[in-house]
């Protein structure tokens, strides 16, 4: 389908939404009509009343002309003179393209990049154009690669893809409004009504008579089957630009390929969801470790450690690489597949361009460690930006864990605090254990039905293991709150444990071990604490 | 009017009077109905001296010797003593001593407070031992229950696992200590259907078994289990194993009983056509055959008596079937009856049915 049509089509859907809007307000003054000529009374002013309710939505959903404004989002605009090796690159690859080159460069902090343009006269004149960079996208990506990103967004511009697509995202939003301010509306009034409705139910009571059920069902059901008018319009919509969305990703790639070479796309588009997915977990697990401990990663590093994370783990990021996933991210996502990107991308004839511009994609900023600091200042909230700096991550690890140990509670913890009525101790749970109550205190522990019902050893056998976790935990927080405990920190496996005395033994006789088996001799079916007093700082040791 | 009355009357006479016959049927039948055949099987089978279902006993299969129950009762009273007397005294009796030890395990599986004692005042006892291991593994299928695994949890697997494993070791402790004794192997069998050994491993555990016991009946009907479909063999596989088994076997070992669990245990089918082959038909000759010539004392007689009475009453040979159901009556724990909800409930239904046939053809 030539541009021509899509955009005829685009036009005609946009139509599609002003004419339903007009017949829906047509069917409303025609009701009124009627009930004027022919009815009287109460009922004429009530139905007025309502279609007037009816057709406000209607008529705002209409008159919005203008697509919201998208937010910018957090990140740092860098000028020609900032990163001239990236704007000329940038510069370089829109030429290739043949297309204009962006005037805006704006660096963010997520695994992404996307130009955007302003279109005005409904797309008929260019607009500005912006492109917005992840960094972890360059920190992930090779510069071949990145060219291969860039050139397919190109693609879209080349293609006419984006000025016509304010159309349909036009469309695309206004519809959503409307079905949005029904919703709204019918919200209100159910609160409304369930207001009213508990008001009267407290008079009833008052009165001494039993209270109705309050009963919201029904209400708003006016505003609700309008909404559902134009989300059945909203779903033709979107299924007759979803084809064409898909098309013209196929067309960006074929672009991208013709640029930045078939091998470097390919391993771009694998690269990605490989990148995306790496980099939440590194958010999660590395970037906001120090949170409960209200402490951020030394300066520079919170975007930094990506870039580290991805280079320790490149065993474990090759088997990813290899899995892509065959289902689109959703039933109206615009793209296609991944997997079915890549075939058809290797499916290109060879073009001999595997070995160009390897290096990082990071290296092309001037000064990268003063972009990874400036990014923070520009992306991360103030509440985050005002918590003390870590030295290095080791530090930021064993904060982190004396914070987590020190807040936890354990079901032990609930269970010993229930059973003593006196706050969860180690020194007070190791005297019931030597009164030899360890198990009538176990039945306080929240158990399964199988556990509840079994007696002897096999209860004892059922709790052990939840046992087994909560007193460890116990254990290595109390060597925490006398910062005995040391914590291994490791780009490639979660933290280790090193309790005090740890040197170079294996995991079989260390400390840890003896840890395993004092908890063990602990919770046996005599349990005997010697072993794990013995262990204990001495202030826990003779309470 | 009156006349309208006057008949009235006379027809409501009648009615009335079958009213007050179908009031009395009913009162009769209701405070001393007549008996169905299930009741009048049962009066049948009461009659021959054959006890009701609730006076079955359902955790045996047959009544124990009197040192054996007195042993089992001393050690839940907390008393190793008579328990370690009695393992000394059976000795070599490989068959007898897997039958202690596992009912002594059973006890210890629920509380182990004895045998712990038993172990703190003979460290290395090889009966203590032996009991240990048996018992842990008893345990760990305590934890696992006994319903399919959809319907096991997570933390019934787990424990299931971690307690067979952790028996292990107990198993190799019992089988060091006493190293002729083929029962730790017999119970590392029940390790191996729970943590799905390879069948080479089965192999290897097997030819422990049998160098040291060659025609153990506990163990062969454990080694069938792991053999069977439902577990780690298949259909073909369980009656290889069965076959030979009984094929091998001198008379009276009571391993004629295999081909017939191998039968049971993969049946499933609903009428008893399956039952009357030439091939069952022989087995079940070969059964009797090696009943007759068994050891009257030997403890697992009264479970092949049990399998034959229900396997004979599918042959339609009720009469020599009453016989084997008036040899075990009164305790009921065995095949088939155990896969059932009601074990004494089915026991008893077969049974009186039996006992009916029988009444009638006289």
């Amino acid at each position: 389908m030539g541009a021509t049509l899509r955009a005829l089509r685009a036009l005609v859907l946009l139509l599609g939404f002003y004419l339903l809007s007009l017949g829906l307000l047509a069917a409303l003054i025609g009701l009124d009509v009627l009930v004027f000529t022919w009815g009287h009374g109460p009922l004429t002013v009530k139905v007025g009343f309502i279609t007037v309710l009816l057709a406000i939505p209607v008529v705002r959903g209409m008159l919005m002309l203008r697509t919201p404004k998208g937010d910018d989002g957090a990140g740092i605009q860098v000028t020609e003179a900032d990163e001239p090796r990236l704007w000329a690159l940038v510069r370089e690859l829109a030429a290739e393209a043949g297309t204009r080159a962006p005037d805006r460069i704006l660096l963010t902090g997520d695994v992404n990049a996307a130009v955007s343009e302003d279109p005005r006269l409904l797309g008929l004149l260019p607009g500005r154009r912006r492109l917005f960079l992840g960094v972890p996208l360059l920190t992930g990506l090779t510069e071949a690669q990145l060219r291969s990103v860039l050139a397919h967004e190109y693609g879209h511009f080349t293609g006419g893809d984006t000025r016509l697509s304010a159309l349909v995202v036009r469309g695309r939003v206004q519809i959503g409004r409307v079905i949005g301010q029904f919703h709204a509306a019918a919200d209100d009034k159910v609160a409304a009504d369930r207001a009213r409705q508990e008001r009267a139910s407290a008079k009833r009571i008052a009165k001494g008579k039993k209270a109705k059920q309050i009963d919201t069902t029904g209400v708003g059901a006016t505003y609700r089957t309008m909404a559902r008018i134009y989300t059945a319009y909203g779903k033709l919509y979107l299924r007759a630009s979803l084809s064409t969305a898909r098309g013209q990703e196929y067309a960006a790639d074929l672009t991208a390929a013709r640029i930045a070479g078939r091998d470097a796309t390919a391993s771009a588009l694998r690269e990605i969801p490989v990148l995306s997915a790496s980099h939440d977990f590194y958010i999660d697990s590395y970037a906001t470790l120090g949170l409960q401990a209200r402490m951020l990663p030394p300066r520079g590093e919170f975007f930094g450690g990506f870039g580290r994370l991805l280079s320790a783990r490149e065993a474990e990021l090759v088997k990813l690489r290899s899995g892509l996933p065959e289902e689109p991210a959703g039933p109206y996502d615009s793209h296609p597949p991944i997997a079915e990107r890549v075939r058809r991308i290797e499916a290109l004839p060879a073009d001999g361009r595997t070995d160009e511009a390897k290096d990082s994609a990071l290296s092309l900023l001037t000064d990268p460690a003063r972009t990874l600091a400036a990014l923070e200042d520009a992306v991360l909230v103030d509440e985050l930006l005002s918590y003390p700096r870590a030295a290095d991550w080791q530090e930021l690890l064993d904060a982190s864990m004396a914070a987590g140990l020190s807040a936890t509670q354990t079901p032990l913890h609930r269970a010993l605090a229930g059973y003593t009525g006196q706050p969860a101790t180690l020194p007070a749970l190791l005297d019931v254990i030597d009164e030899g109550r360890l198990w009538r205190l176990a039945e306080q522990l929240p158990l399964s039905e199988e556990a509840a019902a079994a007696k002897g050893r096999a209860f004892r056998e059922f709790v052990r293991p939840g046992l087994h976790r909560s007193l460890r935990t116990m254990v290595l927080a109390e060597f925490s709150s006398r910062s005995l405990l040391h914590w291994e920190f490791s780009w490639t496996r979660p933290a280790t444990v090193r309790l005090p005395g740890w040197g170079s033994e294996t995991e079989d006789d260390g400390p840890e071990a003896a840890l395993e088996a004092a908890v063990d001799a602990a919770l046996a079916d005599h349990p005997d604490t010697t072993a794990l007093r013995a262990l204990l700082p001495p202030a826990v040791q003779n309470a | 009017m009156t006349v309208l009355l006057w008949i009235l009357a006379v027809l409501a006479v009648p009615t009335l009077l079958i009213v007050l016959w179908l009031a009395k049927v009913f009162l009769k039948e209701f405070f001393s109905p007549s008996p169905d055949d299930g009741t009048l099987a049962a009066e049948t089978a009461q009659k021959l001296g054959l006890l009701p279902a609730e006076r079955q006993n359902t955790d045996l299969a047959a009544p124990l010797p009197a040192d054996w129950s007195a042993a089992v009762a001393a050690a839940r009273a907390g008393d190793w003593e008579p328990a370690a007397e009695l393992l000394a005294a059976i000795g070599r009796d490989w068959d007898r001593r897997s039958a202690v030890a596992y009912l002594l395990a059973e006890s210890a599986a629920e509380e182990d407070a004895w045998l712990l004692a038993w172990e703190a005042a003979r460290p290395g006892d090889p009966d203590a031992a032996v009991v240990r291991a048996r018992s842990t593994v008893i345990l760990a299928w305590e934890l696992r229950g006994g319903k399919g695994a959809q319907y096991t949890t997570r933390e019934q697997f787990d424990g299931f696992h971690r307690t067979l494993a952790s028996a292990r070791d107990e198993i190799a402790r019992a089988a060091e200590l006493n190293p002729d004794d083929p029962t730790p192997y017999i119970a590392e069998i029940w390790v191996a259907l729970g943590l799905g050994y390879p069948n080479a491993e089965m192999d290897k555990l097997w030819s422990e078994i049998t160098t040291r016991a060659p025609h153990h009946y506990e163990a062969h009907f454990s080694a069938l289990q792991y053999w069977c479909a439902k577990w780690r063999g298949s259909e073909r596989l369980a009656f290889e194993f069965a076959e030979r088994a009984a094929a091998d076997a001198p008379l009276g070992s009571l391993l004629t009983a295999m081909p017939l669990i191998a039968h049971f245990e993969h049946d499933e089918s609903e009428d008893a056509a399956a039952d009357n082959t030439p091939e069952m038909l022989a087995r079940v000759e070969a059964a009797l055959a090696d009943v007759a010539a068994a050891d009257p004392s030997h403890p697992r007689l009264p479970e092949l008596r049990h399998l034959l009475a229900f396997y004979l009453h599918l042959q339609d040979r009720n009469e020599a079937a009453l016989e084997q159901f008036k040899l075990v009556d009164g305790h009921v724990n065995a095949l088939p009856w155990r896969y059932r909800g009601d074990v004494a409930g089915y026991y008893c239904q077969v049974r009186n049915t039996v006992a009916h046939a029988v009444a009638g053809t006289d």
